[in-house]
């Protein structure tokens, strides 16, 4: 653990230094850049509330991501099972006409379904015809893609808007604003402590662990190894739609084209620098959040376009994984040296 | 006759990237890497490509610096996946993120626009007759005059049969995949040759990418290798790297590709065409799922 967050802020380090020679390269400052990128992500109450409220979508998928990643099936599917629990939620905010305190439920559940369906589909194909979740969840994503893009486009089309989108949801549905932040918050926070128990304290996710691990050594110790797949498979595909209807509700209150925009992608690779961990997702998830959020102001501050983020995360990544190995590398070769002058004592 | 002609070079468009990725591909298919960054390969090939014709004023130009940029991709893959042992999927994960955000970035950076740029100035790759068959009637008409990069594709196919089948370099890098520690036990190391497929991975991107902005268009837009990347790592796990069947697949998918561009003006709404190729992938993994099961 002591050694995972050594080589986390090591390997971050690492690659905001990289960051600052590239700004450099191009006649960038990058004392400038990166405290403009904090003061608007971290130390300003407004910016703090901000960077909470966009880390939603990306812890929530990032902890899809984390225990598909930790328990063996490859779900990449997270970006088409966010919008598809994002429609879920649209469609019951748009015809569902409750109080808030029965319709907020509804529509978490509708998104919760919504993501967990599409990720089902993918466990269907994978059980009856054994095709891997692999390639079926990434042809998923684009299907899901086009599919919500013609469901705001023709049926669902709010005649008085100019880009497809549709009307906004039942002001019931919305979530509110707390002081800038919005209750999304709540909701992701909540779902990673689940997340935590669950993976860390359950026996689902020891089980699951242990599948993931070593599938067969699972199955001989009388785990449910299929049944545990299909489970993996409805959980994480729910977080992910999760992070959809958490979109819709706490943001535009409506489906607009490219809502899903990177997140659920982004939260892979945040899953993927947290080595799957359900602490390290949620931590690498407010890191990506703040550094995505400050983007806005690094780019009116300094010149420096907000796109350079997208660029600084990857770097991040690379480093932070490659980083990982290599320090066990070190540590093993210590370990190793500590042993023989103690065996040659 | 002529929706026969326009479906046939429909089909070879949609084709073209898909082959050539693929074909990159199964080179380190066989090398025994597991490489998912075709689609950043591609995607930052696609973008130097227009930066190359664009700044040099030459669609070969164009072209080099298409394989330069998928090459220095492949270098970051070969520095963290081969040399420091990072998982090849986390790597390939990483840099096909990283592709898209690079590419987005030096979009605004350099062009100053937003989505996607096209210019006058860029200069697209030509289409070449072919000279003794271009004059034969049916013949000509069905196998000439198709732009440059097709017929590379076509040459590339071959190629990657003949060197990875008949070659002691294709020798070493089946070797490489099949069990590296006998051919490291021979004096070949394994590295060299998946650093060396990776470098050919690269250039075959790097020309798919080339063909996607300045092929059949002369525009770069934001992540437009769309997923091709995928659909040729799918069409190389479908028939176990065989480079025949290859292009089989991926003349298939270039006719399902178009086919969306056909069904354009129809009823049928264009969010349910473009889903055609992703389908396709999908039934095709389906069929080869239940032929992998009978022969079992």
């Amino acid at each position: 653990m002591r050694k995972q967050a050594l080589s986390g802020i090591l390997g971050v380090l690492a690659a905001l230094f990289i960051g600052a020679i590239v700004m450099v390269a191009q006649g960038f400052n990058p004392l400038a850049t990166y405290s403009a990128l904090l003061q608007y992500s971290l130390f300003s109450a407004s910016g703090f509330s901000a960077t909470l409220t966009r880390a939603v979508p990306l812890i929530l998928t990032g902890l899809s991501a984390s225990i598909a990643f930790a328990s063996g099936p490859v779900n990449l599917g997270q970006p088409g099972q966010l919008v598809m629990g994002a429609l879920g939620a649209t469609l019951v905010g748009l015809f569902v006409h409750l109080p808030a305190a029965l319709l907020i439920p509804l529509c978490i559940a509708a998104a919760l379904i919504g993501g967990a369906a599409w990720a089902g589909l993918a466990a269907i194909l994978k059980r009856a015809f054994a095709m891997d979740e692999f390639i079926v969840t990434l042809m998923l994503n684009f299907i899901a893609d086009y599919f919500t893009l013609w469901a705001i486009t023709y049926p669902l089309f709010d005649p008085t808007a100019l880009s497809p989108m549709t009307s906004p949801i039942s002001t019931a549905a919305w979530l509110p604003d707390i002081g800038g932040m919005n209750t999304s918050v709540v909701f992701m926070v909540a779902a990673t402590i689940i997340c935590w128990l669950l993976m860390s304290r359950g026996r689902a996710g020891y089980e699951w662990r242990l599948t993931g691990q070593n599938s067969l050594f699972a199955r001989i110790g009388g785990c449910k190894v299929d049944a545990n797949y299909v489970r993996v498979m409805l959980v994480t595909g729910a977080l992910a739609g999760l992070a959809g209807g958490l979109m819709i509700m706490g943001g535009p209150h409506r489906f607009v084209k490219g809502l899903g925009a990177n997140y659920a992608w982004d939260g892979i690779m945040i899953a993927v620098v947290a080595n799957n961990g359900i602490s390290g997702t949620f931590l690498y998830g407010l890191l990506f959040s703040a550094l995505q959020q400050g983007a806005i102001g690094m780019e009116l501050v300094t010149a420096v376009p907000s796109e350079f983020i997208d660029v600084l995360q990857a770097v991040i990544v690379l480093v932070v994984v490659a980083g990982r190995v290599s320090l066990n590398m070190v540590f093993d070769w210590l370990a190793a040296r500590r042993k023989l002058k103690e065996s040659a004592e | 006759m002529n929706v026969f002609f326009g479906l046939v070079s429909a089909m070879l468009v949609g084709a073209t990237p898909i082959l050539l990725a693929a074909i990159g591909g199964t080179f380190t298919y066989y090398a025994g890497i597991f490489n998912i960054a075709m689609e950043g390969m591609m995607l930052v090939g696609a973008f130097c490509a227009v930066l190359g014709s664009f700044f040099l004023h030459s669609w070969f130009l164009g072209i080099l610096c298409a394989i330069a940029g998928a090459l220095v991709i492949a270098a970051i893959f070969v520095l963290f996946a081969v040399r420091l042992h990072t998982d090849e999927f986390l790597t390939g994960i990483a840099l096909n993120l990283f592709a898209v955000g690079l590419t987005t970035f030096l979009l605004r950076d350099i062009f100053h626009v937003k989505g996607a740029f096209t210019d006058a100035g860029i200069q697209a790759i030509p289409a070449v007759k072919l000279p003794v068959i271009g004059n034969i009637p049916f013949l000509g008409r069905l196998l000439s005059g198709y732009n440059v990069i097709v017929y590379v594709a076509v040459v590339a196919t071959v190629l990657c049969a003949y060197v990875i089948f008949h070659t002691r370099f294709g020798l070493r890098l089946r070797g490489a995949g099949y069990n590296a520690a006998c051919l490291s036990s021979s004096g070949v190391s394994p590295s060299t040759i998946r650093i060396w497929s990776l470098v050919i991975c690269a250039i075959c991107c790097g020309l798919a990418g080339a063909y996607l902005s300045l092929g059949y268009v002369r525009l770069f837009a934001e992540n437009m290798s769309a997923g091709r990347g995928w659909i040729s790592l799918t069409a190389i796990i479908l028939v176990s790297g065989n480079p025949w069947g290859i292009a089989i697949i991926s003349l298939l998918f270039g006719f399902f590709d178009g086919l969306t561009v056909f069904l354009q003006g129809s009823a049928i709404p264009t969010q349910f065409t473009a889903m055609i190729p992703y389908v396709a992938t999908l039934a095709s993994l389906y069929f080869y799922s239940v032929r992998k099961r009978r022969r079992a």
